[in-house]
């Protein structure tokens, strides 16, 4: 049995199909995670934190979410060195819930996705995310080359890294800083920056290396039918550029759960059996 | 010129607030109720009658169908309630200088009022504002990041 990968459904989450569809398609075994069924979660070895507006973004962005019962599982499951992405809202979530950058202590946020700047408004572009951190920094960045550059979709009102001067200083030092928005020749400058982000940050990741947030969503530039240049005549349904994010991260899950043939006996932190 | 505080809330049923309520008690916070308000900063230039009418005329900000409006003694939360407001980082200023936007978080009153952010109202089983310890435990449990917001008692 491969790895099993469980991409948790908040109310409000919108993004979940093409993201279980996208890990499938890269390997993975992916299934949803309903928010009522958060006991599940322990059956699985990895988190995939997805898109939308979970329950509605109701105080801020991520907020409500980020202490719900399945943050939990899935803090509890980061702890013990299971792999955890976050997309869009899922990443607003894990920087709510203070995984990401990881800096503070217990469930204190030290940064936030905020409001888009100059204008406050949802920003829809085509974009890219440039790795800044070693690959190695990160088994879910691993597989990628140095200073990959991914395609992606920033889809969000809410996707500006801001933080107090001291915190983007502790992200700087402490190689936190994933990916930054970069143009299609790997170029970086503000031009490419949609929302005004701290640092052109597009990504953080903890200290340890298994949590990875990142605010634009490459699963809706993974086959040739949503790539920003739709080549013609080519299969609708061939990998575009966004999906080699996902296979990186399928691959980190599946070595990870190699290296612990044994499963652990509980909770959050038992893995599935390789043999299973 | 006089700093007049409005409180706009929903006279419709808040699901926000009642969300807010849920995830307060999950966090170990003990309250009955919660309301939320926006906060803004108007000049009244002496005539409060002038300013209401001019609010409740601006569909902007006001729905006279579901909005409730209320002006409040002083530019300050009441028992029971915090403020919060959104933190404007060097970053982000520096950001709005390029862009040639006024800096944020001056708490001067405009003409056209400023938004000065979210009031949290919490009540205990007793129908009573809760203390200021429990309001303080709302706050950082839930109500606000400390990395973008803080918060005004």
């Amino acid at each position: 049995m491969s790895a099993r990968i469980a991409v948790p459904v908040f109310p409000g989450t919108n993004s979940e199909d093409e993201t279980v569809r996208l890990l499938r398609d890269c390997g993975g075994d992916a299934e949803l995670v309903h928010w009522s069924k958060a006991e599940e979660l322990a059956l699985y070895d990895a988190f995939v934190l997805s898109g939308g507006f979970a329950y509605e973004d109701r105080i801020r962005a991520g907020a409500i979410a980020a202490h719900d019962r399945i943050m939990d599982y899935v803090m509890e499951a980061a702890r013990c060195g299971k792999l955890v992405f976050g997309v869009c809202n899922g990443a607003q979530i894990l920087l709510e819930a203070g995984l990401v950058p990881g800096t503070g202590s217990g469930r204190k946020p030290t940064a936030a996705f905020a409001k888009n700047l100059p204008e406050p408004h949802f920003v829809c572009r085509h974009v890219y995310l440039k790795l800044s951190i070693e690959p190695s920094r990160s088994a879910i960045t691993a597989a990628l080359p140095h200073g990959a550059l991914v395609p992606a979709w920033a889809a969000h009102a809410e996707g500006r890294l801001a933080a107090a001067p001291e915190h983007l200083k502790e992200i700087v030092e402490g190689d936190h800083l994933a990916f930054v928005y970069a143009h299609a020749d790997g170029g970086v400058d503000d031009a490419a920056v949609p929302n005004g982000s701290a640092l052109r940050c597009a990504g953080l990741v903890n200290r340890e290396g298994n949590v990875l947030a990142i605010m634009p969503h490459p699963e809706r530039d993974a086959w040739n039918f949503n790539h920003l240049d739709r080549r013609e005549g080519a299969d609708v349904l061939a990998p575009s550029g966004g999906a080699v994010l996902f296979r990186s991260f399928v691959q980190a899950v599946s070595a990870t759960q190699a290296s612990h043939p044994e499963p652990r006996p509980e909770g959050a932190c038992r893995r599935t059996r390789a043999s299973e | 010129m006089t700093e007049r505080a409005i409180s706009i809330s929903l006279k419709i049923p808040d699901n926000t607030a009642y969300t807010a309520l849920v995830a307060l008690r999950r966090l170990g916070v003990d309250v009955a109720r919660v309301e939320r308000s926006e906060i803004w900063i108007f000049d009244d230039g002496g005539d409060v009658r002038a300013l209401t009418r001019r609010i409740e005329s601006d569909e902007t900000i006001f729905n006279l169908h579901k909005h409730r409006l209320e002006l409040l003694d002083r530019c300050a939360p009441r028992a029971g309630e915090v403020w919060i407001e959104p933190l404007c980082h060097p970053e982000e200023r520096a950001l709005r200088l390029r862009s040639g936007q006024a800096p944020r978080a001056s708490r001067r009153a405009k003409d056209e009022g400023e938004r000065i952010g979210i009031a949290w109202r919490l009540f205990g089983a007793d129908g009573a504002p809760v203390s200021r310890g429990l309001l303080d435990m709302a706050a950082e449990r839930l109500l606000c990041n400390p990395a973008i917001e803080k918060v005004t008692r």
